[in-house]
């Protein structure tokens, strides 16, 4: 009789920490359209939250961007990114909010050529 | 919980040869907290490889999830020692008890983490229902027909205590719904209000339930009739079912759904 509870509860701690969606803005916007490559990004939160991956996604090629430069807990995010020309840039960032709950998401935006 | 519920129970009514199933109980808990918390790494990396990352691990440490794992594994080994110390450890293993339940009141959206009586409130809260799930297996193994007299008997007393307890429970979480909701419109009109509706619904379902038990199964096990015993054990089978409705909303509602504010 436990073991249904334990799993299905488990199953809800490792989903359901997704469910916050605590972006404030980003540059460049979701789904914006732009005419050059931006040399960085930016990453605004409601709160304050401490990013631990954040992945580009542009055509077939996938990279993590670096996040070295960053500690702590803090609501905005400007972080360096290598051009890989035009087209789609797909960004996944995952994160902890300084409640303790994981959060995720996604955004995107076009470089036009 | 329910190691911590059978706990109390067994202090409260003197309950024997419930050690076995709650060292289980507290041994699965156990597990699931570190697994859970294994887990928060993994959701934090994206991959599978986060779980063991003593950076990813680290992080999560530092905040109140953390606190709430240290409270819990405490708790729980605690829970377990006093188990191992026989009957003058009762006591050990109820403090463990507290403090596993106490991690509960240090995450979740709570939102003003300074209204002391609010956390105090929840862990009434949650003493209560722990009472109220630890009571629900040895009264299901005494219900059948050999020892329905010491069933009848259990369940005689947990329903005397009921009274007093189950109003305070219910009295616990309808100031905290207040506190945390704060009006109908949010109720009607928001996820988590609606989240705490079906929650609310379940719990009624689940007094009905108690109810039936208090006031004709249990007095009729008292009186000798046969059928009472099982469908006393029938019952307490829909209770568990409800229990575990109740707490995957409660899971809901603590982590996924953000407050109305
Ligand atoms: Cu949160």
């Amino acid at each position: 009789m436990t073991r249904p509870i334990l799993t299905s509860l488990m199953v809800l701690w490792a989903t359901s920490a997704f469910a916050h969606s605590p972006l404030n803005a980003t540059v460049p916007a979701n789904e914006a359209i732009v005419a050059e490559v931006p040399s960085e990004i930016v990453l605004g939160f409601k709160g304050n939250i401490r990013l631990t991956r954040v992945a580009m996604t542009h055509a077939v090629h996938e990279a993590d961007l670096d996040l070295d430069g960053f500690s702590g807990f803090i609501s905005e995010y400007t972080i360096p990114m290598q051009s890989m020309g035009a087209g789609t840039y797909q960004i996944e960032w995952r994160g902890l909010g300084d409640d303790g709950h994981p959060m995720s998401g996604t955004f995107s935006f076009t470089v036009q050529e | 919980m329910t190691s911590t519920g059978t706990v109390f129970v067994a202090l409260l009514f003197q309950v024997e040869n419930i050690r076995r199933l709650t060292v289980v109980f507290a041994m699965l808990a156990l597990i699931a907290t570190i697994i859970g918390f294994s887990l928060g790494g993994a959701a934090l990396t994206g991959d599978m490889g986060g779980m063991t990352d003593p950076e990813m691990l680290g992080l999560l440490w530092s905040t109140p999830v953390g606190t709430a794992l240290a409270y819990r594994l405490v708790g729980l080994a605690l829970l377990i020692l006093g188990l191992m110390l026989g009957r003058s450890g009762l006591w050990v293993s109820a403090i463990g008890g507290g403090l596993a339940l106490w991690s509960f009141a240090s995450v979740g959206h709570i939102p003003d983490r300074d209204i002391f009586w609010l956390d105090g409130l929840l862990l009434i809260h949650l003493a209560a229902i722990a009472v109220w799930i630890g009571i629900l297996t040895p009264l299901k193994r005494l219900a059948n027909i050999s020892t329905a007299k010491a069933a009848a008997d259990l369940g005689h007393r947990f329903g005397r205590m009921a009274v007093v307890f189950v109003p305070l429970l219910i009295l616990a979480g309808l100031v905290m719904s207040y506190v945390l909701v704060g009006s109908i419109a949010s109720l009607v009109g928001t996820g988590y209000g609606q989240a705490l509706i079906v929650k609310v619904a379940v719990v009624v379902v689940l007094l009905g339930l108690a109810a039936l038990n208090k006031l004709r199964f249990v007095p009729k096990l008292m009186n000798g009739d046969a059928h009472a015993a099982q469908h006393l054990s029938r019952s307490i089978s829909f209770e568990w079912v409800a229990v575990i409705i109740i707490l995957l909303t409660t899971a809901v509602l603590t982590s996924a759904l953000t407050l109305p504010s």
